[in-house]
């Protein structure tokens, strides 16, 4: 069985047209003109037992539309969630019981006492037994060091600090599934790399479920070992960052630094540029080896420097969300 | 379901916890409170003295009648400050997304929604009113009895959950208007008014309103006029005063609560959080 299963999602809003002005403004009291947005249009996918997920698509692409219905707080127009077989608008409270939610931009933890005693609130809200709740302490403080801040208010604290405070928070009573939104946001190198690694460790030592939404590209290429790419309410793409990449991207570019302004022409590789001494030639991973391609025109004409272009992750998710080609601007 | 009721009585006591250790946090705003909330009702106490020795009685209700009165409105104020005053200001949970929260938490959303915000300031309206009360019921000479402290407190059970019942419908609407609401001056105003003076005073059509269709009346003028024996001056529809009046304010009470609970739900099928 799925953790996770999204069956024909959709949800729609209405969205009211104001028109502007104080005759627009008199106009609008008499008829509303309401336009329906379909936030998110028919979507479906399943998520295994401790999948690390990547929710990825542009502002307003539907994501948090998507997880806020996974998570039981938006009812959906159509279409069903499951989550470990239960459907969060039948049974909420069954639901969330094993479920743990982060907001990156909002906190849970209370503004003004110290932040233990957020944690021993929710140790009450979720009924955990104090062996549990000693244990999970521990095992969260070894890799996010909370302790140094148990007693600081939650308004004092860096955004750093909330940031882990809040994965301390979701985490306590051991959810098997954690949806996370845009987790490192706003954050530093250092912040990023400690809520990087308890991702990680969580979902190796807990068997945890993890999705996160992110724009994030650290986060991408360091812990999604799959995608879900969404745009427009649909989903665009679903399936490994290689696989994608593979398929977006099929080549490399080699750029070659000659002595002079004289270059080699490879009947597998094509110029891209060819700039003074420098050449860009661009070969398809399937047809070729960058080292092949080295050996063949540096048995011809003498090289000074070579080096190898990967396409670039940012690029790849623009055109996965259906944007322009590579190197266009928008 | 003893489970239950240990699971919400626990987060309940961390509740009581949390906000004693948030006052002391801030004790400046405390005092303020302490001290204008119960100026507030010097000055209502103040007016009907006045209204008194102007006019005598109002409808054959006297000036230690009216204390009676008062004391039971100001209470049941107080109380419903203490435990529905969120009500008021659930427009700008709806805004701003921060029902999010409590529906991902295992516990009842109205439950957290109150509880999570409860309102220990009220305390500075209840004593003020415990002061007017007892003052109304030595003025009166209440006889008291077991009957008469199961009917007080019948009343005042049934005369807080009508007033948290109707702040809870109004903050509801906001799931559907989209906007803040705020009613809570409005609500204050209205019911300060209504529940201080005799519903006689008022004109029939109002009578009738504040009787049948938002139930008002119940709160302090029909429990505390059956409990004084009051005769005469027969409110809507020719009512006369009868002695399990205290019950029926109860009973009133249950109903306003469930229906506004029900108006909750629906309501919080439509909740549309903040952002996409």
């Amino acid at each position: 069985m799925s953790v996770i299963s999204v069956e024909h999602l959709s949800k729609e809003y209405q969205i009211a047209k104001k028109e502007k002005g104080l005759r627009g403004a008199v106009k609008n009291l008499f008829v509303a003109r309401k336009t329906i947005v379909r936030a998110v249009n028919d979507i479906s996918f399943s998520i295994e037992k401790g999948e690390i997920v990547g929710f990825i698509g542009p502002n307003g692409a539907g994501k948090s539309t998507t997880v806020k219905m996974m998570s039981g707080i938006l009812t959906p127009s159509s279409g069903h969630v499951y989550v470990n077989g239960t459907d969060p608008q039948k049974e909420r409270i069954k639901v969330v019981q094993d479920l743990g939610v982060v907001f990156g931009q909002r906190t849970q933890l209370n503004w003004d006492l110290r932040m233990g005693e957020s944690f021993e609130m929710l140790k009450h809200i979720y009924r955990i037994d104090s062996g549990l709740y000693e244990e999970n302490m521990a095992m969260m403080n070894e890799i996010l060091g909370i302790n140094e801040f148990l007693d600081t208010p939650a308004r004092q604290l860096s955004l750093g600090q909330r940031m882990r405070g809040d994965l301390v928070a979701a985490m306590l009573h051991s959810p098997s599934v954690l949806f996370l939104d845009e987790p490192t946001i706003g954050l530093d190198v250092d912040g990023k790399y400690a809520i990087r690694k308890f991702i990680k460790e969580m979902n190796r030592k807990k068997q945890t479920t993890i999705i996160l939404t992110t724009h994030d590209l650290g986060d991408i290429q360091e812990l999604c070992e799959r995608l879900i790419i969404i745009n427009h309410g649909i989903i665009m793409e679903d399936g490994p960052l290689e696989e994608l990449i593979d398929r977006i991207a099929p080549y490399k570019n080699l750029v070659v630094e000659y002595f002079d302004e004289n270059a080699v022409e490879h009947e597998k590789a094509i110029i891209l540029s060819h700039v003074g001494n420098m050449v860009t030639y661009r070969f398809q991973k399937a047809d070729l080896t960058a080292a092949q391609l080295i050996h063949d025109i540096s048995a011809q004409m003498r090289i000074k420097d070579v080096t190898i272009e990967e396409a670039k992750i940012d690029d790849i998710i623009r055109i996965a969300y259906g944007g322009k080609e590579n190197g266009e601007k928008e | 379901m003893i489970a239950t009721i240990q699971h919400y009585w626990r987060v309940t006591i961390v509740n009581i916890r949390i906000h004693l250790l948030t006052i002391l946090e801030y004790p400046a705003s405390i005092a303020g409170w302490a001290l204008s909330n119960p100026i507030q009702f010097v000055v209502g106490f103040a007016t009907i003295q006045f209204v008194v020795a102007r006019f005598g009685t109002i409808n054959g209700w006297g000036y230690e009648q009216l204390a009676f009165l008062y004391g039971i409105a100001v209470i049941s104020h107080a109380l419903s400050m203490i435990f529905f005053v969120q009500g008021w200001f659930m427009g700008y949970y709806v805004i701003e997304g921060d029902f999010d929260r409590y529906l991902l938490r295992p516990m009842s959303v109205l439950y957290q929604f109150f509880f999570n915000n409860f309102n220990i300031i009220g305390i500075t309206d209840l004593i003020p009113g415990i002061c007017v009360f007892t003052y109304g019921c030595v003025k009166v000479g209440f006889h008291w009895s077991i009957l008469a402290v199961f009917e007080l407190l019948a009343l005042i059970i049934g005369a807080t959950l009508i007033r948290g019942g109707i702040y809870m419908m109004l903050g509801t609407l906001s799931f559907w208007t989209k906007s803040t609401n705020e009613f809570s001056g409005f609500t204050q105003e209205f019911f300060d008014k209504t529940t201080m003076y005799p519903l006689t005073m008022y004109p029939r059509a109002l009578q009738f309103i504040l009787t049948f269709l938002i139930p008002i009346a119940w709160v302090s003028f029909y429990p505390a006029g059956a409990m004084l024996h009051m005769d005469g001056g027969a409110p809507a529809l020719d009512v006369s005063f009868f002695g399990a009046m205290p019950f029926v304010t109860l009973g009133i009470g249950i109903v306003v609560m469930v229906v506004a609970s029900l108006f909750f739900k629906v309501g919080l099928r439509g909740y549309e959080s903040a952002g996409h």
